[in-house]
């Protein structure tokens, strides 16, 4: 401004950061981001490694091929949105629209594969609250009642019906036998002893309905070990044993042969039985697993919604600004899977 | 600020490295899954008898963070910004990293005061409960409890 300028001051516009202001309020926007998943991370740590108990990934149904083929997924939508805005910036407005439409695709494969994961867990009683949570921190007497209470639910519905197919009446034959012979005697065990006899019983219950990595196998050696005395019992006792007694035998070795190729659990065997299941830590797992991955979701699902919009629109060189900042959220919901998927697939 | 201009001009200078920012950005999807099989490599009976599960953490987290600054860098073109990157990301980045430090105590926290209602709902009694504030409990149930606590 010269000096022989008379009059009201001139004022220049100067921008605050050198950049589009689309550009600039999008960085801001991930600054607080950025900040918004570090304290749900940070809040996972301290759940996560201040807890007792924490599953192992299979325990939870958790696949980590999934989680790495939905990593590359993300990484390869990564790329095509990149080539999305070098075509926009070059020119060629049919290019980059096929490139976003890639990505749109990708993104929805990757919500896709997530759905399909939600589901394996949800089919398996792992929600991260009552009443469609199944799952128990520890195998205690609440813990037996609850499966006695589902069994004795089932029971109940199945013996309402008057003229039952051959599958149902199966199903109240299973239901009968694992409540008089199975639950009720553990429970029983465990509640008059108290001590280490009865919780090795409700461990025991618990192992059977849902096992944890080799629990089956051990399971397995103890029981055939049971079936082969009782199978010596039963021989032995024909002619003169009261009938009560007979009764009790034949129906615990039923018992034991419904466990046969139950190596991944009565609930695996028998699907329609939906019977509690025992997963130490499972339930804080659960919260912080749906949380984070849920909030991550959300995030995918905003930025398809924006590039589904993008696609009405002609993606020439005035739209690279605008591709540009979607493009930066995209790769910013990129990282935090990055984070995300070793954290809660692979520790 | 004529904007119009400002985008065919950074048009005509992308055209220039056009062929060389897409030869950039495969080398940069290559490098992410590399990364990524690599993670894997803590799996491995190799890295079970050579290094403690903690090293596999860090080894995790360490990948995790060079992929993110590969995907920083390159695809949300950090690196050929002006200054004003610092601006906006430097005290981003640090208040994460304070916010997520400042949290690490909670974890040593939780694991030594434990209240009456956790203890009751918990799937193991911690092990050293000179600390806890309610008295051991009275069944040696703990002794042979399904889980495994140190896995």
């Amino acid at each position: 401004m010269s000096d022989d300028h008379q009059g009201p001051i001139k004022l220049e516009y100067q921008p605050g950061l050198p950049l589009p202001r689309g550009k600039t309020i999008m960085w801001l926007f991930l600054a607080t981001e950025i900040m918004f998943f570090a304290g749900l991370l940070g809040t996972y740590i301290v759940l996560r490694f201040g807890a007792p108990a924490w599953p192992f990934p299979h325990d939870v149904h958790l696949s980590e091929p999934l989680g790495a083929f939905n990593t590359f997924i993300l990484i390869c939508s990564s790329v095509t949105v990149v080539l999305s805005l070098e075509a926009a910036r070059s020119h060629k407005p049919a290019l980059a629209k096929s490139w976003l439409l890639l990505t749109l695709i990708l993104g929805a494969v990757f919500l896709g594969v997530k759905a399909y994961e939600y589901k394996a867990k949800f089919s398996h009683g792992i929600y991260p609250q009552y009443p469609h949570g199944l799952v128990y921190e520890k195998a205690d007497l609440a813990y037996a009642a609850r499966v006695r209470k589902t069994l004795e639910a089932h029971q109940l519905r199945l013996s309402k019906f008057e003229t039952p197919t051959e599958h149902e009446q199966k199903q109240l034959q299973v239901t009968d036998t694992l409540l008089r012979f199975f639950v009720r005697p553990a429970e029983l065990t465990a509640a008059q002893s108290g001590g280490m006899q009865g919780q090795l019983e409700l461990n025991r219950l618990a192992a059977a309905i849902r096992p944890l990595s080799d629990e089956m196998v051990v399971e397995r050696k103890r029981l055939d070990h049971e079936k082969q005395e009782l199978q010596k019992q039963r021989k032995t006792m024909d002619a003169k044993a009261s009938p009560l007694e007979v009764l009790q035998v034949d129906g615990r070795l039923n018992a034991i042969s419904l466990l046969d190729g139950a190596d991944h659990g009565l609930n695996e065997k028998y699907s329609w039985l939906h019977l509690p299941i025992v997963i130490p830590g499972g339930n804080m797992w659960a919260s912080t697993y749906f949380l984070l991955t849920g909030v991550h979701a959300i995030h995918v699902l905003v930025g398809l919604i924006v590039f589904a919009l993008f696609l009405f629109v002609r993606l020439d060189v005035h739209r690279s600004e605008h591709i540009e900042n979607i493009g930066l959220y995209w790769h910013f919901v990129d990282i935090v899977w990055i984070f995300l998927f070793p954290l809660l697939y692979l520790f | 600020m004529s904007e119009h201009a400002d985008t065919e001009k950074s048009a005509a200078e992308s055209g220039n490295h056009h062929g060389s920012n897409i030869k950039s950005y495969l080398m940069v999807f290559v490098a992410l899954c590399v990364l990524t099989t690599a993670s894997f490599f803590t799996y491995s009976d190799f890295w079970r008898d050579h290094f403690s599960l903690q090293a596999g953490w860090a080894f995790m987290m360490a990948i995790s963070v060079t992929k993110a600054m590969l995907v920083v860098l390159f695809f949300m073109h950090l690196l050929y910004e002006a200054k004003w990157k610092y601006v906006l990301t430097v005290p981003t980045i640090f208040m994460s990293i304070f916010l997520v430090c400042m949290l690490i105590p909670d974890v040593g926290f939780r694991m030594s005061r434990i209240s009456r209602e956790r203890r009751h709902h918990m799937a193991v009694e911690p092990t050293d409960s000179s600390h806890a504030e309610t008295p051991h409990s009275e069944n040696g149930a703990e002794a042979i409890d399904r889980s495994k606590a140190d896995h």
